[in-house]
This record gives C-alpha cells, sequence and structure tokens, in this order.
C-alpha cells in the first residue's frame, strides 16, 4: 500500500477537520466551560463572549433555556460522531456483504438484491427515515438503526458494479483454480480490491449520517431531549432566529465544518486510491 | 401605513433582482390579514374543541352567551336566560332578528338541534361531552324554549358562552350531512366564509345583515401560519396585519418598535403538571417535593418576561375557585426532605416520565426541560417524552401516560367547575389523577345546584387536592399579541371574537 | 420514432407497475404493524375502550393485513385513500391539493440545480488547467458539505430575516385567490393571465427553489466538467479544431452534446432525493405542499396520510427514473447499436 494519498491535499485538510472534530468530540468533558445539559435560567439566550451583552464564562453565548452554546456544541460532536460512524459501519459492513454477495454469486441472489435495492430506493432517503422513526421511536441507537437500515442500498448498488468487474479478472479465477473456496476467494482477493471504494463511500457516508441525524433532530424524532444534538440546537434556536442569530449559525458551521471534512476526506480517497482516475487525469 | 411605504422605497434597488415589486394592496383600510397558529380542523363547531378554533368560530357562528370584558356572562343570540334554583331546568329566550347567511331566520329549533337532537344522532361530536345533561328542550315558541335537564347542570350558562357552544342551522345540516357541513358551513355570525384553502387561508367577508353591531373591517384574511417564528417574521415583515402566539422574547423586542402594537396579556389560561396517583407518583412525598422543587418564579421570569404569574392552585387571580390566602412554596430542601423521607436523595433519585409537547403553546418544551433540571437538582429524575397535543388522551385512556404531563388549560368562564373540576374528574379525560378520594369529591361538585355552595365546595377542593399533591398548578400564562400600529382592537382577556372588533385608525 | 419511445416507456411501465404495488403492500405491512392505535386516535377523547374496540372493527383493522391492503387498493381504484385521522378528510383530496405543490416546486428547484450546474460546469472546464479549476472544484466540493435544509435556514437568515427582500412563507401573498385548474399555481395563473398572483407566486418560490437548487447544483457541474474532459480526448474535437472551429463553438455546439448524457443521467438520480429534499424545505418554509402533509402525519401518527404520501412519494421517484431511463435510452447513440 503505497502512502501517495497522504499527499493529497484534499485528503490532509480532510483529515484534519475531522480530527479537529474527533478530538473536540473526545476531550469535550476537559473542554467544555460547562456541563451542556446545565441550565442557567438567569442567562438566556447570551451572544458570544466578544459581543455587546455577552459573558466571559460562555464563550459562545447561551440558548433558550441558558445552556452554554460551546459546551453542547463540544458534547453535540460526541453525538454526531458516534451517528455518523456507527451508522457508517454497519451501513458498509452491511452494504458490502450483499453487495459481494450479489456481484460474485450473480444470477438469483443478484436479482433478487438487485430487487430489494430498487425497492428501497424508490423511498427518498428522507421520507424513509422518518417513516422508520414513527416505527422505531426516539433515542440514539434508533437513529443508528435507521440510518443503516435506509443508506445501506448506497453501498451495495455502488460496490456491486465494482465487485462484479473485480471478479470477473483473471487473478479471481485463478485462486479458484487453486482451490480457494469461495469465502476465501472473496476475502483475500476481491475483498482487497474493492476496499478502497468501500473506504471512500464509508468516509462520505459518514458526512451524510451526520446531516441526517441533523434532520431528524430537526424534525424532532431524533436522538432525544437529554442529549446534545446539532440538530436539535439547530431547532431550539430557530425559535429564536431573530434574536439570537449565532444560536442558528454555529451548530450550522458545526455541522458544515463536520460534513465538509468527511466530503474531502472521501473525495481526496476516491482520487488517490482509484488508479484508473489518477491516470487519466494526472490528478 | 407611511413606516411600509419608507421601507420599500429603501429596498427598492434589492428588490430589483427579485421580480416585480409587491403590488400595493387595494384598499387597505377595509381589510386585516390575519397570521393564526392553527386551522380550524373542522368548520362544524360543535364538533371538536379546539381552543385555537374558537376565536374564528366566534366570527362565524353565534353562541348563545357570551363574555364581556369583566368576564361577566352576557346575552348574546339569546335575548334572556333563566337558570332555575335546583339547575334542573333552563328557561331560554332567542333573539327574533337573527338570520343565517342564507337568509333563514333562526329559530328555537336550531337550538333544539344543536343541543340535543344532532347530539343524539351524529356520533364523534365533542358537545355530545358538554352537553350530556340535556334531557329535553321543550319549544314553547320559535323564541322560547326550556332546557331539562337529567341532574342539576348549573354552570349550564358558563358553557353557553364555552367551547363549542354555537347554534347550528337545522336546515342545512340535515340537508348536506354533517360531513358535508364540515366543509362549508353556514352560520349567523357577523362573517361569512367565502373562501377556505385547509392548511393555509380562510378568507372572511362581513355579513351585512348581521343583528349585532357591524363589524368595521370588510374582508378578513386569516393566514394559517403554524410556524411562531415564521409568525413573527409575518408581521414584521407586513405581511400579516396581526398575529397571536409569538414567542415571547419577540413580543417583548416588538413592544420597543415603533411600527407596532405588541402585548402579553394574562389571560385565564393556566399551565400545570398533571399527575398520576401511582406508579413513581403513587408515593406522596415524591409528589409534594416534586412541587416544592419548582422555581415557578424563575421559570416566569426566564421564558415569560416575569409575566406570568405563579399559581398555588388551579385558578387564576379574579375567579372564584382562587384563594388568595393559599400559597406553594418554592423550597427545595423541604423537597429534598421529603424524597430522603422516601430513600431518594441526588445520588439516588426517583425515577418519573414527563410529558410535554412541543409547540402547542408558547414555551412548553421550555417549560419541561427547565422543570426536569430543577428536579434533577433535589433528587428527581425525569424522562422527557414529547408528544402530539392529541396523543395526550389517547395514552390517558389506555393508562399509558408518565407520571406528569405539562398542560396548559384555557377556561374563558372563569368558573372552578371548568378549572378543577374538569381536571380533577377521574370519569373525564382530561385528568390523568384516577384516586377517589379526591376523584369522588370533584364529582360530586358537578351536582350542586346551590351557586355559593359548590364554590366554596371547590375552594375547599383546591386546597386539598394541592395539599395532597393530586395536582400541580404552575404558572397563569398570557396571550402574546403583536399587530401594525394603527389596527385597533377591543383587548379581551380572552382574544375571543376579536375579528368583529377590529378596526383601522 | 414515436413507436419507439412508446415502447419503451411501455416496457418500462409494465416493470415500475408490480415495483409500485410492492413497495405500497410493504409500506402498508410496515404502518400496521406500529404500536399505533389508529382507531382509538379518530375518536374524541371521551371514547370507552369498548368503543374503540368497535371503531376498530368498523374501520376493519383487526382483519389480516392482506385482506386490508386488498381493501385499500380497491379504494384506492376508486379515489378513496382513507380517512387522515388528524383532518377528517379523504387522503387523497389531500395529496391532490399537496402533490402539485411539491411537484412545480421540485421541478422549478430542478431547473435552478441545472442552470447553476450546467453553467458551473462549464465554468470549471473552461478554467481548466489553472488555479481558478483547483479553486472552484475545492469550492465545489466545500459547496456539497452543505445540506439542503441548511441551505433554506441560510436563505430564509439572509433573504428573509436579515435584509427582508423576498417572502418566506407559504406559496402566495394572503389576500389573492388561486386560480384553482391544474393544481400547478405558475401554469394556472399564466393560462389565465394574473401577473399579480403569478408574481406573487414567483416571488414565493424564489428562496425554497434556490435553496434547493443551490444543494443539488454541485455535483452535477463536476459531472460534466469530468465529462467534458473525456469528451475532448475524442478524436472528432481535433477534427473539429482542424476544421478552424471556434474553441467556444466546439464546447457549446458539439462537445456539450455527448457530455451532457451522463448529466442528465444524474439528474435523474438526483431528481429522487431533491423530490425527498423538499420535505424539509417545505416545513422551514411553511409551503403548503406534500412535505408539510408528511411531517404533520408523521407526528400525529396519521397513517392513511402516511401511506398516501409515501406511496405517491415512490410513484414520483419511480416515474422520473423510469422516464430518465427511456431518455437515456433515446440519447445516447450508442445504445442505439442494440
Amino acid at each position: 500500500m503505497n502512502f501517495r494519498w497522504l499527499r493529497s491535499g484534499r485528503v490532509v485538510c480532510g483529515a484534519a477537520l475531522v480530527l479537529v472534530v474527533a478530538l473536540s468530540a473526545m476531550l469535550a468533558p476537559l473542554l467544555a466551560p460547562h456541563d451542556p445539559g446545565e441550565q442557567d435560567l438567569l442567562s438566556i439566550l447570551l451572544p458570544p463572549a466578544w459581543m455587546a451583552n455577552g459573558d466571559p464564562s460562555f464563550p459562545l453565548g447561551t440558548d433558550s433555556l441558558g445552556r452554554c452554546v460551546l459546551s453542547r456544541l463540544l458534547f453535540g460532536a460526541r453525538t454526531a460522531l458516534a451517528v455518523a460512524f456507527l451508522s457508517a459501519l454497519g451501513a458498509g459492513v452491511l452494504g458490502t456483504i450483499l453487495a459481494h454477495a450479489a456481484g460474485y454469486v450473480g444470477g438469483c441472489t443478484d436479482w433478487l438484491i438487485g430487487r430489494a435495492v430498487d425497492i428501497w430506493m424508490s423511498f427518498p432517503p428522507v421520507v424513509l427515515a422518518l417513516i422508520l422513526m414513527v416505527g422505531l421511536g426516539t433515542g440514539t441507537d434508533k437513529v443508528i438503526l435507521a440510518i443503516i437500515l435506509v443508506d445501506w442500498t448506497r453501498f451495495c448498488r455502488v460496490l456491486r458494479s465494482e465487485v462484479m468487474t473485480v471478479s470477473r479478472r483473471d487473478y479471481v479465477s485463478a485462486a479458484r483454480l487453486i482451490g480457494y473456496s469461495h469465502w476465501q476467494t472473496v476475502t483475500r482477493e476481491v475483498l482487497p480490491a474493492t476496499l478502497p471504494l468501500i473506504i471512500t463511500l464509508v468516509s462520505l457516508e459518514m458526512g451524510i449520517a451526520v446531516v441526517v441525524e441533523a434532520i431528524l433532530s430537526f424534525v424532532g424524532l431524533g436522538v432525544g431531549a437529554n442529549q446534545p444534538a446539532w440538530g436539535q440546537m439547530i431547532a431550539d434556536a430557530r425559535q429564536n432566529v431573530a434574536s439570537s442569530p449565532s444560536g442558528l449559525l454555529l451548530p450550522m458551521l458545526a455541522i458544515f465544518l463536520c460534513v465538509a471534512g468527511f466530503n474531502l476526506l472521501g473525495d481526496g480517497l476516491r482520487r488517490t486510491l482509484d488508479v484508473r482516475q489518477t491516470a487519466i487525469r494526472g490528478a | 401605513m407611511t413606516f411600509k411605504l419608507q421601507r420599500r422605497a429603501l429596498l427598492a434597488g434589492a428588490t430589483a433582482i427579485a421580480f416585480a415589486p409587491r403590488l400595493a394592496r387595494a384598499a387597505d383600510a377595509d381589510a386585516v390579514t390575519i397570521g393564526w397558529p392553527n386551522d380550524v380542523g373542522t368548520w362544524d363547531p360543535n364538533q371538536r374543541f379546539t381552543p385555537d378554533a374558537q376565536s374564528i368560530f366566534k366570527a362565524v357562528f353565534d353562541s348563545p352567551l357570551t363574555q364581556n370584558q369583566q368576564l361577566k356572562l352576557v346575552p348574546h343570540a339569546l335575548a334572556a336566560w333563566e337558570l332555575a334554583p335546583d339547575a334542573l331546568s333552563m328557561k331560554v329566550r332567542l333573539r327574533d332578528d337573527i338570520s343565517f347567511h342564507d337568509g333563514v331566520r333562526m329559530t328555537t329549533e336550531d337550538f333544539k338541534y344543536t343541543f340535543l337532537d344532532r347530539i343524539k344522532t351524529t356520533p364523534g361530536l365533542d358537545t355530545a361531552n358538554s352537553w350530556r345533561k340535556v334531557q329535553d328542550i321543550e319549544i314553547l315558541s320559535p323564541t322560547d324554549a326550556i332546557m331539562h335537564f337529567s341532574s342539576p347542570a348549573p354552570t349550564a350558562p358558563q358553557w353557553m358562552s364555552f367551547l363549542g357552544s354555537y347554534i347550528v342551522p337545522k336546515h342545512a345540516v340535515e340537508a348536506v350531512g354533517a360531513a358535508a357541513f364540515a366543509q362549508k358551513p353556514l352560520g349567523s355570525g357577523p362573517y361569512k366564509l367565502v373562501d377556505y384553502e385547509l392548511n393555509a387561508r380562510i378568507v372572511l367577508e362581513r355579513n351585512d345583515a348581521y343583528w349585532g353591531p357591524k363589524p368595521k373591517i370588510r374582508r378578513v384574511t386569516i393566514q394559517v401560519i403554524k410556524d411562531a417564528s415564521a409568525r413573527v417574521a409575518a408581521v414584521q415583515s407586513g405581511q400579516v396585519d396581526l398575529t397571536v402566539n409569538l414567542p415571547i422574547r419577540d413580543t417583548v423586542r416588538l413592544q420597543a418598535d415603533a411600527a407596532f402594537t405588541a402585548a402579553l396579556l394574562p389571560i385565564t389560561r393556566v399551565i400545570l403538571l398533571q399527575v398520576r396517583n401511582d406508579l413513581g407518583f403513587a408515593d406522596q412525598n415524591v409528589r409534594l417535593a416534586a412541587h416544592h422543587g419548582i422555581d415557578k418564579a424563575s421559570l416566569s421570569k426566564a421564558f415569560f418576561n416575569g409575566a406570568a404569574v405563579p399559581l398555588s392552585v388551579p385558578a387564576v387571580s379574579g375567579t372564584p375557585g382562587f384563594l388568595a390566602d393559599f400559597s406553594f412554596p418554592y423550597d427545595p430542601e423541604q423537597a429534598k426532605g421529603l424524597l430522603a423521607r422516601s430513600g431518594f436523595s441526588v445520588e439516588k433519585p426517583a425515577k418519573i416520565g414527563l410529558a410535554t409537547t412541543n409547540g402547542q403553546f408558547p414555551g412548553d418544551y421550555d417549560l419541561a426541560r427547565a422543570i426536569a433540571q430543577m428536579w434533577k437538582k433535589v433528587g428527581i429524575e425525569a424522562d422527557i417524552q414529547v408528544i402530539e397535543y392529541a396523543k395526550y388522551f389517547e395514552l390517558n385512556r389506555g393508562g399509558k401516560l408518565p407520571e406528569a404531563t405539562l398542560y396548559s388549560w384555557d377556561n374563558a368562564t372563569g368558573d372552578p367547575e371548568i378549572y378543577t373540576g374538569y381536571l380533577l374528574n377521574p370519569k373525564m379525560p382530561f385528568s390523568a389523577w384516577k384516586g377517589m378520594e379526591i376523584g369522588q369529591k370533584d364529582m360530586d361538585l358537578f351536582n350542586v345546584a346551590n351557586y355559593d355552595d359548590r364554590i366554596a365546595g371547590y375552594r375547599a377542593l383546591n386546597r386539598e387536592a394541592v395539599s395532597f399533591g393530586a395536582t400541580i398548578p404552575l404558572l397563569q400564562t398570557v396571550m402574546t399579541i403583536a399587530r401594525k400600529k394603527g389596527l385597533e382592537m377591543e383587548a379581551f382577556g380572552q382574544w375571543l371574537g376579536v375579528a368583529a372588533t377590529l378596526s383601522w385608525s | 420514432m414515436t413507436r419507439m419511445i412508446a415502447g419503451l416507456l411501455v416496457r418500462r411501465a409494465l416493470v415500475a407497475v408490480p415495483l409500485l404495488v410492492l413497495v405500497s403492500f410493504l409500506l402498508f405491512a410496515a404502518l400496521r404493524l406500529l404500536p399505533i392505535d389508529a382507531a382509538a386516535m379518530s375518536l374524541p377523547p371521551t371514547a370507552t375502550l369498548a368503543e374503540v374496540a368497535a371503531k376498530r372493527h368498523d374501520m376493519g383493522l383487526d382483519r389480516p393485513v392482506i385482506v386490508q391492503y386488498g381493501i385499500w387498493i380497491d379504494g384506492v381504484m376508486h379515489g378513496r385513500f382513507g380517512q387522515s385521522i388528524a383532518l377528517r378528510r379523504d387522503a387523497g383530496t389531500l395529496l391532490a391539493g399537496g402533490l402539485p405543490t411539491t411537484i412545480e416546486l421540485a421541478v422549478c428547484a430542478m431547473l435552478v440545480a441545472s442552470t447553476l450546474g450546467l453553467g458551473g460546469g462549464l465554468l470549471l472546464f473552461a478554467a481548466r488547467g489553472t488555479w481558478a479549476e483547483a479553486a472552484g472544484d475545492l469550492v465545489a466540493t466545500l459547496l456539497m458539505s452543505v445540506p439542503d435544509f441548511m441551505w433554506a435556514l441560510l436563505l430564509l437568515l439572509v433573504f428573509g430575516v436579515l435584509m427582508p427582500v423576498l417572502p418566506f412563507i407559504g406559496r402566495l401573498d394572503p389576500g389573492l385567490t388561486r386560480p384553482s385548474i391544474t393544481g400547478f399555481l405558475l401554469i394556472d395563473a399564466l393560462t389565465t393571465g394574473n401577473s399579480a398572483v403569478l408574481f406573487s407566486a414567483l416571488r414565493h418560490m424564489a428562496l425554497p427553489a434556490v435553496a434547493l437548487g443551490m444543494a443539488f447544483a454541485p455535483p452535477l457541474a463536476r459531472v460534466l466538467r469530468s465529462s467534458l474532459l473525456d469528451v475532448y480526448h475524442d478524436d472528432y474535437i481535433r477534427q473539429a479544431r482542424l476544421r478552424g472551429i471556434g474553441e467556444t463553438r466546439i464546447l457549446l455546439c458539439h462537445a456539450l452534446k455527448n457530455a451532457i448524457i451522463p448529466t442528465l443521467t444524474l439528474m435523474g438520480v438526483q431528481f429522487g432525493f431533491l423530490f425527498g429534499g423538499t420535505l424539509l424545505v417545505e416545513v422551514i418554509y411553511g409551503y403548503p405542499g406534500v412535505g408539510n402533509l408528511m411531517v404533520d402525519a408523521v407526528r400525529n401518527a396519521d397513517l392513511p396520510v402516511i401511506q398516501a404520501v409515501g406511496v405517491s412519494y415512490c410513484v414520483v421517484v419511480i416515474a422520473i427514473s423510469m422516464i430518465t431511463d427511456a431518455a437515456h435510452q433515446l440519447i445516447d447513440p450508442r445504445q442505439h447499436a442494440r
């Protein structure tokens, strides 16, 4: 595995952004000046500290319940990354397994899985996620489950053609001739070839998962009231947008930076790991 | 009005990039646009008791009685009424000059149809509950009738001015059926419905043949704007002339703006916690601790700009059920002590559930979260569950409500039966409390005919229920209204029927 | 030619119909499995448990799911989609009111996205080899990190609240009556010659359509750029240059024709996502389409409306992919060889 992907500007920037968010999430208890759920009813909707009326003990101001915005952003990063990581992983595993089954085995399995993907993708993802949450109820684990159930199709569809192309290659047939079982063939020959694409998709999916979590929290069907979440912060701040626009802009900025990080990372990985693309464009 | 024109001039450059400039509204002095938080749901006024819809119904229909600014009952469609001393019958005299919008005169046949006949034949009307005691309505003439009740109905006159009590035309409802009437109504009120777009717009036009004082505004357009901040933006940008249920902070901000008149009007609506008598609240110590642990003054200051009055009983000052000498103090130390007696502490908190709506009334979700936080500090851990308003009844029916529910209750009449009576009656869908030690006393008061005895009974019940922990009253809330400067209206305590009192100065 | 188009569409439709039936059945079954008591929610609060049970029997909720589905399909054939629990009218009526609104919004948003996307793609391509290309590419990636609902909130903040130049609630100025012929406001306004309604509708649609358009333009721009890059390697481009045709003409008249095919395909795929994106945008802008209807229905657990709106989303998505497939087959000359 050569390390040329490290030289891509996008990968570095994307990874840096993701790292910043990840560190904020991990170090949140140390970095946050307040408990994110602590309400100070006397200090409601304060602007950031550098503006008039700002309070230095609340660096980025407070929300409608007097909770510190900075602390909520930091702890919200935990929710966002937990959801992003677990749902991207889950969707990736499920989608990869089914894509390999479809692309490698072919025939009836392929047809069945293909039809399942068709059915799934007849629903706009947002609509499907909403309907699922009606049934599942609110909570972080339910959000993760909903995202996995909605987004595995993304992986499946894209990976399937890749798997099919790889499976037709000579070295795969050679492996079979040597006497590898199907399982060994897939894991030792096919999977390493599709791995770059999987990594790219996982990275992009993490960005998508952060957005879906924000949307669900915005509509009130997200992780629940007790956990700080960026989508919930946006929904709360929207009620008071005229009094405190920063309360709306700051979590939006957080989501943007996080998703931009994942997108840059995924994009950069796609360009550097995909040999065919780099050959044509010399990127 | 001039302010609006100046702003237009300033933005002319910016609007050049947008499409054509907005066409000026013709005949402004004759029309008003109102931003309203909810659609009516159904145009059958007897069908669903939606508080938000009552103001609109009062424009299109007539109720038998109504209230003046002092909340006193005054004649409306009825010229006179007389409740018998034993409250088993009530004589009514209908006005003889009321016509429905199609010209047909209103008679006691319509009165009987509304309050007796259609309740018997049409399923699913909420008036079946409020008028369940009506046994017969004896018609003496087209204007006179006597209502007979199966058991004493001491609050029948109050109910004549309250939720859902609007007289509907018998000939129209019978001709098209209740379902069609609910989509195309026919009333007798100061306004006619001329256009309706579900969840979007309601257009009313003045009824020039109205029997009462004619409204000054010819055309009222009601735009349904469900989102509170969208309503604020609508009134600020001039898209609507008047709106209600604004967030408190925005109302305070508009009060300082010379272009608008904004007000926080205390009204007879109370915010309280409906509590269960079992599960996590079976222990009285936990219930009373929960009440002592809430700092109502802080809640008022934080979310209502101090305009909401903390309450110790489920009745507001100025109504008969209010107790001036009774107060349930905010005492976190006492709360901790009570919890300690049952083995709970901050480290080992009592666990309960708290249900709340989000957006049903201003500040609901914020209040629930703030209360949960206050409870955490004394040793109660509350799991917040967001529900829709309609879900409350479904959960209650199945016994699935959590221990506490944040509830808002409106009672324009001020009568304690419609406060405590309804809120704590175990046989009614509003009460989460099913314990009969309080419940039986509550139900008995429904049949007391003598006014003074009844009031004394409710006052005593209020004191006992709160001390027992059967209810946790919180605040008397405020109604927020913002309107363009120059738009006059009569300030009612209740914001009902105001459409008819609007005028441009 | 017409026969070919018709043949293509019919073939696609034959595949789509069973898919639609299956999808609607799965949705129906899933909703029935939810722990939601539709009977209880449609009765007044004072109903007793016995009355609820009777109502459930009335509504047929105690029959097997297949039977209930059959009843629903039968109703749909006759134009009845089930009674909305919260709004007390047939879900089909609600759909008929909201669907044209959402489709209109989605189409306008797609127009905005296409214009911005194609324009952006052409600009990016024209700047190839310069620093502007890398910068533009980066900008495109960053723009793609802003989800559609955030665009909606941003535009609302900037153009609705901070600089109030455009309206951001509803579809029409209050006081204007809607001409309702087709339900598509712009078409109705044009055909009745009502310029006040037309302008008002366009102004109200501006922010939501642009918000959605901004969200879906960047991927189109990038795909166009990369397919133009591909196309420019082909021989006929070199030949056109040798013939003395100007660069701009080559780009716009020769290369674009072929390069646009992947972009069109992407547009077809994106339309499904864009149509889903209308949901939140409608909530944020109070736009009276099926998105708002769906969110209200989900909040109220209004199963008939969820079913009706959910299926209509599928119909639109499947129809679009049908049309895209057919168009792809028509336009792409390489496909004709099959």
